[in-house]
């Protein structure tokens, strides 16, 4: 090999001159060019990786297989997934023994939405090299798109496949997708241990953290839910659905100037997000600016034109501005689209009570009780009508609904709003029904517990207390569990339905002079968890007035 | 020097120099095509570049010295990479420029060619060398030779060599000739490098004689004697590499990281022909660098990772734009380490392990990168850019890079005010509107809500008594009707397209008639019959319209589906006639 010639000769002359008659011409080696063309497809440099492709084929007659093999792949990078498959194919044909040309066709299979197909071509890859992760990984993401879940054979060979993709290597990917497969499979529990084992793997993706996060929120475990999203957050303080359920836990708690300020990040990256606007629109309005609180949930209306819950907080905040015939507007569309909220109704009615149109109210207040089975305001509201009304038989047994709700929510350690059992405890005076003091005790208890709750709150993270605890959260999110949107908007949302429209009714019959003060937006102490309660009185003076007189 | 751009106070607080700045350098290259030396001796090093010309012509090797350029050798291939080394023991201890390109080396002493070293050529598929044996002897004719060669391509281990493919490919006219030409030489098959390293041979020192380490596109690593140019190892690898990086010594022990074109990264050692360890990347890496005992990879994902030598994960930093390339800047004056990593947003950014500590923003996107001594400036870095600008700039000697904590606190956008629009007086008045009137304006609105109701309902209600509709709901005679009109004017062309709806049953006996304003338009039959019609089948009807006016005005033409003996219409169809365009001829 080495051989010692003149180095000059040699360079200017670079074909061995062996002495035969007729001169050959060196053919070119096809291969000779495809370092240059991967080094261009790596660096993203389509343009120039296309031109040295035409030319390598032009001089190679089509036959260099890596040129044709980048050529689709960049075709494929195009949306030109039909082509892509055919060069992939004759790949494959220059070079049947090269798994990774079978792998190409059947991933542009699959772009193509012939998963069946895909899969069959995965599989003559898997017989080439069995050792594949990729291989066994896209089989799991074909098996896992057929969409067919009640079919156990399918989604037990896609969590086959998967799991022998993670043996071979261990990519987040493959995590991600188990996961998804479980999840789809309704098996909560065993996604949670995939995701658990991913971010174990690699602790710094935030997609990973952020779907842990939300699980674990689904499930009601916050604290963990929270240390998660936290994590997510630290990494990548953008992540939009990482700020919006972590916003949303912590508006929960009340703690609504730093849940601003991360929804503040959010909005620079999906500015037109409709749940983003919504949490954002509860935030002010819990913070009293009712004015920002209308505009940025119309901003979310606009963009969401079919989110009843958007509605519903939109028909909130009216009531609370006293802007009745709006609020009634809204929340006549948002039972449009959801007839199955008793609140809803119970909203309704209100505004309809405000608007003097006595029939309706108590036609709506009757929609909410069948409707409606733990919350005791809705009844508490109807019993507040009725006896206003002077009709005590009915009220009386909207109260004994109360009580009987009471109960059963005290079973379950729920603690209550502290104007919501004055305001029992004065009707169940005003109806003569003697045994209320069976749970003015532990009305108490929990007013004094809500005091509490409110400090921990800014350290959320490393309170003391744990989150899970507070009930008034628990329940909020359970109740939004049910639906299929992300979790956070829902979160958000149904705090307000909570506390806000009854507290306003109860205590207006109570005290009637805090009312314009909360109107005009002084502070009040210990608004942890019923910001938004007194507006609404101030423009129900005649209920006031009336129901005080005959109280009195 | 003087800052050749860019303002005072930059200058002032840059940790960089610009030494010199070329837009026009015209030079086509890659990190690996370009090197540092001391190429005569005199301490002074120079800038090798291997310039990939256009892609196809013009290969060139240029030195430069200074801000100029010293010399120029033509290439007769594209260059792969270039490295220089110590060949021998020699004094003075000038290094050699060693240029890979195809399945050549060239080796340059003195900027002088000195050596061509060719790769070992590649198993030949033995059935095709008898194939072509027997070619030789004539004992085949081209199109069986063909036949053959077909089949053994189809199931063969080894590949066929390039004149066998080429010859597949030929017309049947040309093969005759190709044999000819080609049946008295030997058959080979030739690989070509794709990347090009160092390895000490058994020494540490600066100075020590270097062995050439060589990737290959048949997947395989040679390690190159540098004084015979025989091969001292051969390794596999499961694809073809395309970076290197490579430490230790050959006689003692040594470590070759591999970057391959299937996206992963193999650790080679000695006396292991098959990898050692395997790091298995989610997408390729377009940058391998190795500090201290980590490996720094960048990937065409847009991140660059961190690994122990054995392949574990240490951590992930995510980049703003596309690697270009990737460096290592290396001060062991100073005990510095980093990575400079070129970005397709103009911009070389510069990491200590995950920590972002400096960054360089580039007239243009930096292609290659090459940190040291240039000159007799040990703190150079060198870059050449997309548009071929060659980019000199020379650290300060007060430059300090701190380790500042890569979490930067709260991002920008958290003081950004959210865009919430201001409360204006129209509202708050609006807003007191509603409070002091929201009864009213309830009742208001449900009053007028009712009462368009009604008015809707009437006005249904009145469509249908009067058959304005162009479906017919009666039982009897379940029509459905719609009308065409063509033409341009003055004669229009009306085409009604009349559908019995029933199942089975037949409708007769039914008429048309058609008002119209008569000093508008007129028709030659305003009324006629229909045949009886079918369920289900279409039946066309045309009748012509004359429009008599010629001011562009158009009226509306009312069709009546009449059922003999009643007064009543069926249906009725209001045609918007267009505007004539047309001329009356007279």
């Amino acid at each position: 090999m080495a051989n010692e010639e003149n180095p000059l000769t040699l360079l200017v002359a670079s074909e061995p001159k062996k002495g035969r008659a007729p001169k050959a011409p060196e053919l070119p080696i096809p291969e000779r060019k495809n370092w240059l063309i991967h080094l261009h497809y790596i660096r993203k440099d389509y343009e120039t990786c296309k031109d040295i492709i035409k030319e390598q084929l032009q001089e190679t007659r089509g036959m260099c297989e890596y040129a044709i093999y980048v050529q689709a792949l960049i075709l494929r990078l195009e949306g030109q997934i039909q082509q892509s498959l055919e060069l992939f194919q004759s790949c494959a044909i220059l070079n049947p023994a090269n798994p990774d040309n079978l792998k190409q066709v059947a991933r542009s299979l699959f772009l193509l939405g012939k998963h069946k197909a895909a899969i069959e071509v995965y599989h003559e890859a898997g017989k080439l090299n069995d050792e594949d992760w990729e291989v066994h990984h896209n089989l799991g993401v074909c098996y896992s798109v057929i969409k067919d879940y009640k079919n156990v054979c399918v989604v037990s060979q896609a969590e086959e496949q998967l799991n022998a993709a993670l043996q071979l290597n261990k990519q987040d990917r493959t995590f991600l997708t188990l996961g998804k497969v479980h999840l789809l499979s309704r098996d909560t529990d065993k996604a949670v241990d995939v995701y658990k084992a991913a971010v174990e793997f690699s602790p710094e993706n935030t997609e990973l953290l952020t779907t842990l996060g939300l699980l674990y929120l689904q499930l009601g475990k916050y604290q963990k839910a929270f240390e998660h999203l936290g994590n997510a957050l630290t990494f990548d303080p953008s992540n939009y659905k990482a700020i919006l359920a972590a916003g949303s836990m912590m508006q929960t708690h009340g703690d609504f100037d730093v849940a601003m300020n991360k929804y503040r990040v959010a909005a620079c990256v999906v500015p037109e997000s409709p749940p983003l606007w919504n949490n954002i629109g509860m935030c002010f309005f819990s913070k009293k600016k009712y004015v920002a609180a209308i505009s940025c949930l119309k901003r979310a209306h606009y963009l969401s034109p079919f989110d009843w819950k958007v509605l519903y907080n939109l028909g909130l905040v009216h009531l609370t501005m006293q802007q009745y015939a709006s609020a009634f507007h809204f929340l006549s569309a948002a039972t449009n689209l959801q007839p199955r909220l008793g609140e809803l109704y119970m909203l309704l009615a209100v505004a309809l009570t405000n608007l003097e149109d006595l029939d309706n109210a108590r036609r709506s207040y009757e929609q909410a009780v069948a409707l409606d089975h733990s919350n005791p305001l809705v009844n508490l509201n109807f019993a507040i009508l009725l006896y206003n009304h002077g009709d005590k038989k009915g009220a009386l047994q909207q109260y004994q609904e109360i009580e009987r709700k009471v109960n059963m929510l005290k079973d379950s350690n729920t603690e209550f709003d502290s104007e919501l059992m004055d305001m029992a405890q004065k009707m169940a005076t005003a109806l003569q029904v003697g045994e209320s003091l069976v749970w003015t005790k532990p009305a108490k208890d929990t007013k004094f517990k809500q005091g509490s709750a409110g400090v921990p709150i800014k350290t959320l993270g490393s309170s003391q207390q744990p989150l899970g605890t507070n009930q008034a959260l628990e329940q909020a999110m359970s109740s939004a569990a049910g639906y299929n949107r992300s979790i956070t908007p829902r979160v958000s949302l149904s705090q307000p339905k909570r506390s806000s429209v009854p507290l306003a009714e109860s205590s207006g019959l109570e005290n009637p002079p805090a009312v314009p003060g909360d109107a005009s937006g002084t502070p009040r102490p210990e608004e942890s968890d019923t910001p938004d309660t007194l507006p609404p009185l101030a423009a129900k003076p005649k209920v006031k007035s009336k129901s005080r007189q005959e109280l009195n | 020097l003087a800052p050749a751009s860019g303002n005072w106070t930059e200058y002032i607080n840059g940790k960089w120099l610009d030494a010199h700045y070329d837009p026009v350098a015209n030079l086509y290259t890659f990190s690996s095509c370009i090197v540092l030396a001391d190429l005569h001796g005199d301490g002074e090093n120079k800038l090798v570049v291997g310039d990939l010309g256009t892609g196809s012509s013009n290969m060139k090797l240029k030195v430069y010295r200074g801000t100029g350029l010293m010399s120029e050798n033509t290439l007769l291939d594209l260059p792969t990479g270039l490295v220089s080394f110590l060949m021998d023991q020699h004094e003075p201890r000038t290094p050699a420029i060693a240029v890979a390109s195809g399945p050549y080396i060239y080796v340059y002493k003195n900027l002088r060619p000195y050596f061509k070293f060719t790769l070992p050529p590649l198993e030949v598929n033995a059935l095709e060398q008898d194939v072509w044996n027997q070619a030789r002897e004539d004992m085949i004719d081209p199109l069986s030779l063909k036949e053959m060669l077909d089949s053994i391509r189809d199931k063969a281990d080894v590949p066929l060599s390039v004149r066998s493919l080429r010859f597949l490919m030929l017309d049947p006219q040309d093969m005759e000739a190709f044999v000819n030409l080609y049946k008295e030489q030997p058959i080979r098959r030739q690989t070509v490098i794709t990347c090009i390293s160092t390895l000490k041979k058994n020494m540490a020192d600066e100075d020590a004689v270097s062995c050439l380490v060589i990737g290959t596109e048949s997947k395989d690593v040679y390690i190159l004697d540098p004084e015979a140019f025989t091969v001292l190892t051969k390794m596999s690898l499961p694809s073809a590499p395309t970076q290197m990086d490579v430490t230790g010594q050959f006689d003692v022990e040594f470590r070759i990281t591999v970057a391959c074109r299937n996206g992963n990264i193999y650790v080679l050692r000695r006396e292991s022909p098959k990898p050692k360890y395997c790091i298995e990347l989610s997408s390729h890496p377009v940058g391998l660098v190795r500090i201290g005992k980590n490996v720094v990879v960048g990937c065409a994902q847009e991140t660059l990772q961190g690994f122990t030598q054995k392949g574990k994960k240490l951590w992930t930093v995510c980049l703003p734009a596309p690697v270009t390339t990737m460096s290592v800047m290396d001060l062991p004056t100073r005990g510095f380490q980093a990575v400079l990593v070129g970005l397709a947003n103009s911009e070389v950014h510069l990491y200590r392990d995950k920590n972002l500590i400096s960054t360089i923003k580039t007239p243009d996107i930096v292609t290659s990168i090459c940190f040291g001594r240039y000159g007799r400036e040990d703190g150079t870095l060198i870059m050449t850019t997309k548009g071929g600008g060659l980019i000199v700039k020379i650290l300060k000697r007060t430059a300090v890079f701190d380790d500042r904590d890569s979490a930067p606190g709260p991002p920008l956008a958290q003081s950004i005010r959210l865009n919430v629009p201001k409360k204006t007086k129209l509202y708050v008045d609006q807003t007191m509107r509603e409070r002091e009137n929201s009864v009213a304006m309830h009742r208001a609105f449900q009053m007028d809500l009712s009462r368009l109701r009604l008015a809707a309902a009437r006005a249904y209600v009145k469509a249908l008594e009067s058959s304005l509709t162009p479906m017919s709901s009666s039982l009897s005679e379940p029509l459905r009707m719609n009308a065409v009109v063509q033409g341009l004017g003055p004669s229009f062309k009306l085409t009604l397209n009349i559908q019995n709806t029933a199942v089975c049953r037949p409708v007769m006996n039914l008429a048309i008639s058609f008002l119209y304003d008569e000093s508008l338009y007129s028709m030659k039959t305003a009324f006629f019959k229909i045949p009886l019609l079918v369920p289900g089948l279409n039946y066309p009807i045309d009748t012509f319209v004359e429009c008599l006016s010629d001011k562009g005005i158009s009226d509306i033409i009312k069709v009546f589906v009449l059922r003999e003996g009643k007064s009543a219409p069926l249906l009725t169809a209001h045609i918007n006639m267009p505007v004539s365009e047309g001329l009356a001829l007279n």
